[in-house]
């Protein structure tokens, strides 16, 4: 990223101003920020929020210092508009799965994203929709990639405070096992024979999934240095079949070239078509 | 002012909705003649990729549709998926599935009221500034918007797309401990929440009276949450296996949410139809406490639907508490699920209404085939009727401004869902800028007046490689002051924009330039007229730029008056976007636009 010191030491004098844009999501990153409570207000008074259009203020087009993005590129309009933003904006923040790496709804790339939209439509001819759902960072480029679907409020907070401060914010990318092992969680893959993703995937949730005794669904996208041929070989020695190993190695981040490179093996194996 | 004065009003993002919609209004001689409720959220097709994905993956997936009501989905789902693996849950778990979604009304209404709806009725944009006026009632809101969130993380581990849920029941019981301080914090929010419905009572709402059918459950005596049959206002009682009987979906134009009509009719559903229906159904102390505020359900204004979350946000809170306070530690969170082949049903109230889904299993386990049909698709044809309503007991001849601020105020009392309502869909127009230079030489060599214009001739495109073209066409009619006829305007047009059509809205004749992908040889000219549906029914992108110029033009079809002539032309790039055309070419388009307009 950018040198953030230099870039919003400048920023230190005045109100920085913040925007939230969304694009084809659920909404529930930017509830990262509706749910702060209190701290909502807060932000409000450290930085100028100009658009924000599910919180109140609209103004698309407004120059700002940082810009959040939510949810991924999925029509034309998407990667106009994407463009548009960055150039109006200093620092450019991806929240959540969607926008830092195409979301679920990037599961149609691995489909027929024009059979699908007739399937769907008696009118397709109404429909603006890419063949393919894409990240952000495909459009423009991100100075930080914030993972997890959701984003929690906390790592939002971190980053607004670590960019207020001109520091670059902390990339958490360790797995979830560590985090396990820091909580004294029982291994649900050992114990349990669960399907865990958890050895491929990022901290950030507090290893939710397995202290609530079941296997880790990867929300927080692939964490760093991944072994994914490994861990797939272990899911196929607990009994499960390529389908489910691909899978599994394909929810909600099925664009990850770590976690896709995996499931495409897999899928081969299983006969399926669908990379 | 005249009689005749025609107004357009557009609001093209709709503020402090959940997701991507915009209005449209067109009143002419005191009518309104056009409304769309436009809903743009991109499509995100979740039935379809359900479809052979296991069945306990689907809780994961389906809460994704949607941030704010991920339980809803995710409860629905589970009963559907148990309905068809005929798997009987314990009364603990059942309970606790109740306490849960309790959680997610508190939360919805809590953050609807509050961020989305009270800025409206006490005149602020945000909650950021009413905070300053009304730091109590912000701070009750939040409390209230944090137990729900509370409640949720207790049953699901986090609030937004939780994990607790798993088809037969819950992946892991909450420690007692836990749960006794959640009864705590139950407590305080209730009073928070009696002093909420108090002060909104208070509040100088809007009164506008309509008539409308009413659509939601029934579980008598119980208040409906998790399961009942569908009922309506007009005598409907199905089960529901039978929604599909009743309930048809439809694609409009402008639209990426299916439109839902009950027998062919516009219906509401949500917290509003919810007490209409229901409201014999409270607890004692509620209907005790709306008798001493002088509430009296039904209702029919839309409006009280912001009391009527209220009173389901002290219901759900009451109704947690009790089910809590009894907590004991289950033998078992979960019952086993041994998948089989077969069709379910699951119908559920989410916090904006009835949410209906179906699934198709086989017999490993995997999905064959989903279909969801969330409340915000069932309410749109309503909340169009209701504006038309409310917009003309407002008064068509107030100013813009005022009618657009009554128009924004309408739909957000609806909570519409738009993430929820395209969790497949999406739509053709947009609400890109639009390049309509202020003085463009034309405009002035002309005397441009658009109720004098009959013919509008638009180029489109931008300044790279052959996109150009439209704009050189008119450069060069502009150039050659070729255009005879004085009722021609020209335009250049970088994005298809909506509100562009209030230059174009008096035309007869609309002529787009373009450049073209229609899979000819390079330079071939293209005609395509609109007229004759040619352009709205072709399959293939003719337009050599993204940005959707049949789309565009269905839309216009939609938005002009009947017998407009609407036709494209140009050249064929022959797929080549840095195509280097000549004078030639731009003169041969030229040339035939102006045979359109002598013939």
């Amino acid at each position: 990223m950018r040198n953030a010191t230099e870039e919003l030491g400048a920023v230190a004098g005045k109100k920085p101003r913040v925007a939230v844009h969304k694009f084809s999501s659920c909404d529930g990153c930017q509830l990262a920020f509706l749910n702060l409570g209190e701290a909502l207000l807060e932000l409000g008074r450290v930085v100028e929020i100009v658009h924000f259009v599910e919180a109140g203020p609209v103004d698309a087009y407004a120059d700002v210092d940082i810009a959040f993005i939510e949810g991924s590129v999925s029509t034309a309009h998407d990667a106009v508009r994407i463009k548009d933003i960055r150039e109006r904006s200093r620092f450019l923040v991806t929240m959540g799965a969607c926008a830092t790496s195409g979301g679920i709804q990037a599961l149609r790339n691995l489909g027929n994203g024009g059979d699908w939209l007739e399937s769907v439509y008696a009118s397709p001819e109404y429909i603006d929709s890419l063949d393919q759902v894409s990240p952000i960072s495909q459009h423009v480029s991100v100075d930080f990639e914030l993972w997890g679907c959701p984003v929690n409020s906390r790592q939002i907070i971190a980053a607004v405070r670590s960019l207020l401060l001109g520091v670059p914010p902390v990339d958490a990318n360790e797995k979830v096992c560590l985090e396990c092992k820091r909580n004294q969680t029982v291994c649900v893959m050992v114990t349990r024979q669960a399907l865990c993703m958890g050895p491929a995937t990022r901290t950030g949730c507090g290893a939710l999934c397995p202290s609530f005794g079941r296997a880790c669904y990867g929300c927080y996208g692939p964490a760093e240095n991944i072994n994914g041929a490994a861990l797939a070989q272990w899911f196929a020695g607990l009994g499960a079949v390529s389908a489910e190993v691909a899978d599994r190695f394909q929810m909600i981040y099925s664009q990850s070239e770590a976690l896709s490179e995996t499931a495409k093996d897999y899928r081969q194996r299983s006969g399926e078509d669908r990379d | 002012m005249t009689d005749n004065k025609e107004i357009r009003i557009s609001i093209p993002a709709l503020a402090r909705v959940e997701g991507e919609g915009a209005l449209d209004v067109v009143i002419s001689d005191g009518q309104i003649t056009d409304l769309k409720l436009r809903i743009y959220e991109p499509p995100r097709y979740f039935e379809k990729f359900l479809e052979g994905r296991m069945y306990h993956e689907v809780p994961d997936i389906v809460a994704r549709i949607c941030g704010i009501c991920p339980v809803a989905y995710q409860m629905t789902a589970v009963q559907a998926l148990e309905s068809i693996c005929d798997v009987a849950v314990t009364p603990w778990i059942r309970d606790m599935r109740q306490v849960l979604y309790c959680g997610e009304w508190i939360q919805s209404h809590s953050l609807h009221m509050h961020l989305l709806a009270l800025p409206d009725f006490l005149g602020f944009n945000s909650i950021m500034e009413m905070a300053a006026d009304y730091p109590q009632e912000v701070q009750r809101g939040m409390r209230l918007q944090a137990a729900g969130n509370d409640l949720m993380s207790l049953l699901g581990g986090r609030s937004v797309h939780p994990v607790g849920i798993i088809p037969g029941g819950f992946s892991r019981a909450p420690e007692a401990v836990a749960v006794s301080r959640m009864v705590d914090t139950l407590a305080v929010a209730t009073d928070d929440a009696q002093q909420l419905l108090r002060w909104l009572v208070t509040l100088d709402l809007p009164v506008v009276e309509q008539q409308f059918v009413s659509v939601a459950m029934r579980s008598a005596p119980a208040y409906p949450l998790y399961q009942g049959r569908i009922i309506s206002s007009q005598g409907l009682d199905i089960d529901k296996q039978e929604f599909a009987e009743h309930f048809s979906e439809f694609q409009v134009p402008h639209s990426t949410a299916l439109h839902c009509l009950l027998d062919g009719q516009a219906y509401l559903v949500g917290p509003l139809a919810r007490l209409n229906l229901n409201h014999d159904c409270l607890p004692e102390h509620l209907q005790v406490l709306l008798d001493e505020l002088g509430i009296q359900f039904p209702v029919r204004n839309m409006f009280c639907s912001v009391i009527a979350r209220a009173v389901e946000v002290c219901y759900a809170l009451h109704e947690a508490q009790r089910l809590l306070e009894q907590y004991r530690l289950p033998d078992q969170a979960a019952v086993a699920v041994i998948p089989r082949s077969g069709v379910g049903f699951g119908c559920t109230e989410a916090p904006r209404g009835v949410l209906w889904h179906r699934y198709e299993l086989d017999d490993t386990g995997r999905i064959v085939s989903a279909r969801i049909v969330p409340p915000t698709s069932q309410n749109q044809a309503r909340i169009e009727d209701d504006l038309r309503q409310s917009l003309t007991a407002h008064g068509l001849e107030r100013d813009e401004d005022s009618l657009r601020l009554m128009g924004e105020k309408v739909i957000r009392n609806y909570d519409p869902c738009i993430s929820c309502a395209t969790h497949f869909l999406k739509l053709s127009v947009r609400n890109e800028s639009v390049l309509v230079p202020e003085k463009s030489p034309i405009e002035d060599d002309i005397a441009f007046d658009k109720t004098t214009s009959s013919v509008a001739v638009i180029g489109v495109g931008s300044a790279h490689g052959a996109d150009q073209l439209g704009y050189d066409v008119i450069r060069w009619l502009e150039k050659n002051d070729s255009v005879q006829r004085a009722d021609v305007a020209v335009y250049y047009l970088d994005h298809f924009d909506m509100s562009f059509i209030k230059h174009i809205a008096a035309v007869e004749q609309i002529i787009f330039v373009d450049a073209m992908q229609a899979g000819r040889a390079k330079g071939s000219l293209i005609m395509v007229k609109g007229k004759d549906k040619d352009v709205s029914t072709r399959q293939a992108n003719i337009s050599s730029h993204e940005m959707g110029l049949q789309e565009y033009i269905v839309w216009l079809q939609t938005m002009l008056d009947e017998g407009v002539d609407i036709s494209v032309i140009g050249l064929d790039t022959g797929g080549d976007a840095a195509w280097c055309y000549q004078e030639k070419d731009i003169q041969a388009v030229a040339m035939a636009i102006l045979k359109m307009l002598s013939s």
